[in-house]
């Protein structure tokens, strides 16, 4: 299955995924809704991009008690909002905090991978997230853990 | 040969999951048969009902269709009534006899109302079955007043409801705080205060004695304090497990029924899982009974798979809840009130906003948050710290640098590798399906 | 009911009274959006309405103007945009100076398209922006800290991290009223012009925290918006005039401009790179490879412009700055003879830190040396300190006794001007500066007259109009004889205009570097407007009159718009040795003055001209009756 690849060295923090996620999620530019999000890894620098993995397991639909949450045809798992109850129990049970809850629609709202053209990918004006036939991985563990090593120095 | 023949008793969360499973892998080999006193619904959804941002057709999660899709035999209002394990036959309150292969007893819990005088009076409800709901939401009219007796997790799941009925809402608890088994004091107050500034009225500490009538109304009497008057009694006080009919039986109950890894009782080919089922708790690795959306679904996963004849070993369910009030979300995870923990925690009161973590060394194993549903930058470490509970991850360094940033546990959890552990995470040994895609063949 | 505004915009002014300790919006309407647009347009519209001429720049009814504009928080690249309007400091005049960073986007955002501060707080306070949240709150955790201390302690404070807050403080500087404080923001973006963080010090203002906000901004045209965005991007990354700065932002600029004599060099004392200096490390190629990247872009941006660096060697080693942009090369570094790119690069984000104009710290610092070599300022005066050529260390310690107002610090804190001023005598000779108190950006202008000519006309701190941007597109000729008076005076007032039309979009001047009728587009998508290059031209000189016209108003006449004598001196060596500006002065400014309709003697804007712009209303304040038939006959 094509997967968002990322490559965190890439990424400067420009937010622009966000927009653009916000954007196709919602129609209006509004990055509280966008549901990658980007963090800085070193004081204010290394920044990375955070989504859904599309995990195996998919915690966040196995736990849903209405079967609002489906896979689509590109792989993802996604949100049918007509059905969903917004009893938030996907966003306890994702273990990666990606699932997200909108208090304006009282739903859950998630990656769906844009239906198989990712705004991200396209918006990101570095190529540190593209869309690509890979199998899901931990993408920005060992960078974090690289980068952070500064941070953790400084608080010793 | 005969297909194998399992029948399931309950068709709840536990059940329905434990149906779907067996069929993701036997593509309809065998016979299944449900037998349930109510049609299969979702009792987590009943509080969106009342608060009628659904309909009741939205609440039920196996109507006939799906139940035929999946070939499954339905008793259908037929309560069971005994078993006898030495001949596999099941009992049911019409005197139908089931002769059965595999057993799975997933009959969840029920309401009981604390034994107080006037409880089981006209206007006093319990809210925990599809009917029950129906009742308030007959009693519920807007502007009358409501008292919930009991301020425990399910009380606060139809807080919302009930409030944006427009009622009038007073909260009382008999325990010095609010969500005793959910939250400790310092979170408990934070919610009683968002609360109270939000026209609710919290009395806790207060023990009720009896439920009046009076002129048409209820007055409810405290051994400490003031009477309170209402127009309805919403009882929460607790619940129990629907096992009074294995009475006599030879399955072993403790709490609840005692399971293996495999979720099978002491009888080979009787499983039990769901409310009813004491399995493994993830993280104490000791007998629980969780009573829980998610463990309920987890058993009937790994007891279907082992009914259907693979060896799925369970690792255990992870204690967790989410509930929001009034735009205040508080969720809780694992052992978050272990007294042998380290704990660390952080509270901002202005915001508000309070986390705890619980730490066995350098693991987190329980952890508690608390904070505006709207404080988006915070929504993300909500199942962060189920990640980093679930993980078991070690966060080394980490662990002095989150004392001083509570706030900010999303660069530890990516930064130690958590995600790394958990991709190759699942509960049957392979990736889930979404549900309607199961079916025969 | 508030009517329906043009898309782009978040729809409310945010106010502050800092002595009533009082916050409240105003709505837009949207003639305002139109005739406005944001930055610079709607700031100067304010600073005339609300700042007459016996409110100078240290009054607490001086209003602070941080705005940005439609296109901020969207799509384009560079949209995290900041304009700075206020009366400032070194010219107690307008000012017009930006920053990028995320101010714009986590603002609007949050609802709010400027903030407009007015008063002076009984004590130090920060302000606070999540949403409908808006507080002035005690900033005393914040006191005698740094930029990126400031905002770093807010994180903190906040538990937010990276871009979930935007701060803009104007630091240490900005508390001690140093002329020249700049206001900083996410680690390293500056808005550094006429001493705009001494009025934020002024109004006991230490910095503002904008949370990024949950508001939603919409498009016109969303879709089309983000085509004109990609049609910039491309445009920026294909078309030859802007790869380099595509590529590498200014980086070039160094060795580019030394060959064109036009490197500060020493103060002025030369143009010739000194004996010894490896120039291939001071290429934009030798720079981005002599450190260790990080990203740290704009918001919303893809130039390889914005970054942050680790120091590979030095005393400093290991440490995280922000890569110099040009103008910090040579501020933190050549102006006074540091010719170390590992030193000049963490001198920079010193002063950003400091928060100081780079470019007047340059100035400063090349002063103090060549003041001390040649014994107009001794050590003693210097409270025991001995700088030389290149000494950034040394450097460094005289930017904290600015900072502080320590000793000799506090006379340099008062700019270049003021301080040769004060010591007179020969050290008076040797500053470099415009006599509006303008601050010269970081090239030798005396080979670059075109610069020259527009920092002492300038009404906005610095120049008004910068390098020309595609002028063919403004009916000028593509290239010009740099010292061809006639030339230069025709291009710098033929090209007025469209500065002040980037400056007021919210974006990056950087990313505005493409044709105006792709400006244009975008702006019409974001907004549905048809906006047209001919508007947004017409936009932008009504805009630098209305500047001109309050600085009139301050009494900043056209005697002053001359160089101070090294500022206009003749090159001694180098490619562009014995140009003399001096001797084509009031030519250029004969020539500059018709091409932009400003009567040559008042410096007004005639009347003709505010009637073709659309300021027919503010005739009457400028002009009497009588003066206003005579003038321009
Ligand atoms: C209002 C409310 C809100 C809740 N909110 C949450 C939440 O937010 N998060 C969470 O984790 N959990 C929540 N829960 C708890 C959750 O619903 C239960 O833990 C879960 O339903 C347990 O599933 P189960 O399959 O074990 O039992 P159930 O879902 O209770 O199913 C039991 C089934 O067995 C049938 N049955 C019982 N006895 C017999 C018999 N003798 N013969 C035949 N059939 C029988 C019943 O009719 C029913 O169909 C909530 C519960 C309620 C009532
Ligand atoms: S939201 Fe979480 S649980 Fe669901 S698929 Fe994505 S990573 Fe897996
Ligand atoms: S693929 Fe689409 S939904 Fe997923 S993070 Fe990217 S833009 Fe958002
Ligand atoms: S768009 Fe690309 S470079 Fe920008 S923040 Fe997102 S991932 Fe990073």
């Amino acid at each position: 299955m094509k997967v968002l690849r990322i490559t965190p060295q890439r990424c400067t923090g420009c937010m622009r995924c966000e927009i653009a996620c916000s954007y196709e999620q919602s129609g209006v530019f509004q990055p509280a809704k966008s549901v990658i999000r980007i963090s800085p890894f070193e004081a204010h620098t290394s920044y990375a991009p955070y989504t859904c993995t599309q995990c195996d397991e998919a915690w966040c639909m196995v736990a849903c008690p209405v079967n609002a949450i489906t896979i689509s045809p590109v792989g993802a798992k996604i949100i049918l909002n007509d059905l969903c109850v917004g009893c938030k129990l996907c966003t306890i049970a994702c273990p990666y905090g990606t699932m997200f809850y909108d208090p304006d629609t009282a739903k859950a709202t998630k990656c769906n991978l844009c239906g198989g053209a990712p705004a991200c990918a396209t918006a990101c004006p570095t190529q540190a997230i593209e869309y690509v036939e890979a199998e899901s991985a931990d993408w920005l563990g060992s960078f974090a853990a690289e980068r952070a090593e500064t941070q953790l120095a400084q608080q010793a | 040969m005969a297909r194998t023949r399992h029948v399931i008793v309950g068709g709840g969360t536990a059940g329905m999951n434990a149906i779907s499973t067996i069929r993701r892998y036997d593509r309809g080999a065998s016979e299944i048969i449900l037998v349930a006193d109510e049609r299969p619904y979702s009792r987590m959804v009943l509080p969106y009902y009342l608060k009628g941002s659904i309909s009741e057709s939205h609440v039920f999660t196996a109507p006939p269709t799906r139940l035929r899709t999946l070939d499954v035999e339905p008793f259908i209002g037929r309560r069971a009534v005994g078993v006898d394990t030495q001949i596999n036959t099941l009992m049911l309150d019409d005197g139908t006899e089931l002769p059965y292969d595999n057993l799975l007893i997933a009959t969840g819990s029920s309401a009981v109302r604390a034994p107080v005088a006037g409880a089981d009076g006209s206007g006093v409800h319990s809210f925990w079955t599809l009917e029950q709901a129906q009742g308030v939401i007959r009693g519920i009219t807007p502007g009358c007043s409501v008292v919930l007796v009991g301020a425990g997790f399910i009380a606060f799941t139809i807080l919302n409801s009930i409030l944006a009925l427009n009622a009038q809402l007073t909260v009382v608890e008999i325990a010095p705080q609010i969500l005793p088994r959910m939250i400790d004091a310092t979170g408990a107050d934070v919610v009683t205060r968002w609360l109270q500034e939000r026209g609710v009225t919290v009395r806790t500490g207060v023990q009720l004695n009896a439920i009046e009538d009076a002129d048409g109304r209820k007055r409810l009497r405290f051994r400490q304090g003031e009477d309170v008057m209402a127009d309805q009694v919403i009882m929460a006080t607790g619940i129990r497990t629907n096992l009074d009919w294995l009475e006599g039986s030879d399955i072993t109950i403790n709490r609840g029924i005692v399971v293996d890894a495999h979720m099978r009782s002491n009888v080979p080919n009787v499983y039990a899982a769901g409310d009813v089922a004491e399995g493994r708790d993830a993280v104490t690795g000791e007998a629980a009974l969780h009573a829980i959306e998610p463990t309920a679904m987890e058993h009937g996963r790994i007891a279907g798979a082992n009914m259907a004849g693979q060896s799925q070993t369970y690792r255990g369910s992870l204690l967790m809840n989410i509930v929001e009030v009034l735009g205040l979300e508080i969720a809780s995870f694992g052992a978050w009130d272990d007294a042998d923990a380290e704990v660390m925690s952080a509270l901002r009161p202005e915001r508000p906003a309070y986390r705890k973590l619980l730490w066995h060394d350098d693991r987190i194993t329980g952890a508690m948050i608390l904070g505006p549903a709207r404080d988006i930058w915070a929504t993300n470490d909500v199942g962060i710290l189920k990640g980093l509970v679930q993980s078991g991850v070690s966060l080394r360094d980490w662990k002095s640098y989150l004392r001083g940033n509570l706030f900010d546990v999303k660069r530890a959890f990516i930064a130690a590798g958590a995600t790394g552990r958990l991709l190759p995470q699942t509960v049957l040994g392979r990736p889930s399906v979404a549900a309607e895609s199961v079916a025969v063949q | 009911m508030q009517e329906e505004l043009p898309g782009g915009y978040a729809g409310k002014i945010l106010r502050v009274d800092l002595s009533q300790n009082r916050t409240w919006t105003e709505a837009w309407t949207a003639e305002m959006c139109r005739t406005c647009i944001g930055g610079v347009g709607l700031g100067i519209k304010i600073l005339w309405d609300e700042v007459p001429a016996e409110v100078s720049w240290d009054h607490e009814d001086n209003r602070l103007v941080l705005a940005t504009g439609p296109l901020a928080g969207l799509p384009a690249w560079g949209t995290g945009g900041l304009t700075v309007v206020t009366r400032g400091a070194l010219t107690n005049g307008a000012t017009n100076t930006q920053a990028n960073g995320f101010f714009g986007a986590n603002l609007k955002y949050s609802g709010y398209d400027a903030i407009v501060l007015q008063g002076r707080a009984p004590e130090w306070v920060y302000l606070y922006i999540h949403d409908d949240t808006v507080e002035l709150r005690d900033a005393s955790a914040l006191l005698g800290k740094d930029t990126w201390e400031t905002q770093e302690t807010l994180e903190q404070m906040l538990d937010l991290t990276g871009h979930q807050l935007s701060v803009y403080t104007s630091g240490l500087a900005g508390e001690n009223q140093v002329r020249f404080a700049a206001i900083h923001g996410d680690y390293g973006h500056v808005a550094s012009k006429n001493g705009c963080g001494a009025v934020m010090g002024n109004k006991r203002l230490k910095a503002v925290a904008i949370v990024r906000g949950s508001k939603a901004l919409r498009a016109a045209d969303p879709r089309g918006l983000w085509m004109a965005a990609q049609e910039i991007a491309e445009d920026l990354q294909y078309d030859p005039s802007t790869r380099s700065l595509y590529e590498y932002g200014t980086l070039p600029g160094v060795s580019g401009l030394s060959r064109l004599g036009a490197l500060p060099i020493k103060n002025y004392t030369t143009n010739v790179v000194p004996e010894g200096v490896d120039m291939s490390q001071w290429t934009a190629q030798g720079l981005r490879e002599g450190f260790d990247h990080r990203g740290h872009q704009c918001n919303s941006c893809g130039m390889h412009h914005c970054h942050a660096q680790v120091l590979p060697s030095g005393p400093h080693q290991g440490a995280i700055v922000d890569e110099p942009e040009y103008e910090g090369w040579s501020g933190a570094g050549w102006a006074f003879g540091c010719t170390d790119p590992v030193a000049t690069s963490w001198l920079n984000t010193q002063v950003d830190r400091a928060c100081v104009d780079v470019n007047e710290f340059g100035w400063l610092m090349g002063w103090v040396v060549e003041c001390q070599e040649k014994g107009y300022v001794t050590k003693e005066q210097l409270g025991g300190l001995t700088i030389t050529w290149g000494d950034a260390e040394a450097a460094n310690a005289l930017l904290q006794m600015i900072i502080r107002r320590e000793g000799f610090g506090d006379v340099l804190a008062e700019g270049v001007k003021r301080a040769s001023e004060t010591v007179g005598g020969p050290a008076a000779e040797c500053a470099i500066y415009a006599m509006t108190g303008n601050t010269p950006r970081g090239h030798d202008h005396r080979a670059r007259w075109e610069e020259m000519l527009d920092t002492c006309t300038g009404s906005g701190g610095t120049l008004d109009s910068g390098p020309p941007v595609l002028p063919t597109e403004m009916g000028q000729p593509a290239r010009i004889n740099p010292f061809d008076p006639d030339a230069v005076a025709r291009m710098v007032g033929g090209t007025r205009g469209r500065r002040q039309f980037e400056d007021s979009l919210g974006t990056c001047i950087f990313t505005t570097r493409t044709l105006l009728s792709i400006l244009c587009r975008t702006l019409s998508a974001a907004t549905g407007w048809d906006f047209t290059k001919d508007e947004a031209l017409l936009f932008g000189r009504r805009t630098a009159a209305l500047m001109r016209a309050f600085n009139i108003r301050c009494g900043i006449t056209p005697d002053l718009e001359r160089p101070s004598k090294r500022y206009g001196s003749v090159p001694v060596d180098g490619p562009a040795q014995g140009q003399d500006i001096g001797a084509h002065w009031e030519h250029l400014l004969d020539v500059w003055y018709d091409m932009v309709g400003y009567d040559r003697q008042t410096g007004k804007p005639l009347p003709a001209t505010l009637e073709d712009l659309g300021l027919s209303h503010i005739l009457a304040d400028l002009w009497d009756a009588r003066e206003a038939t005579h003038a321009g006959t």
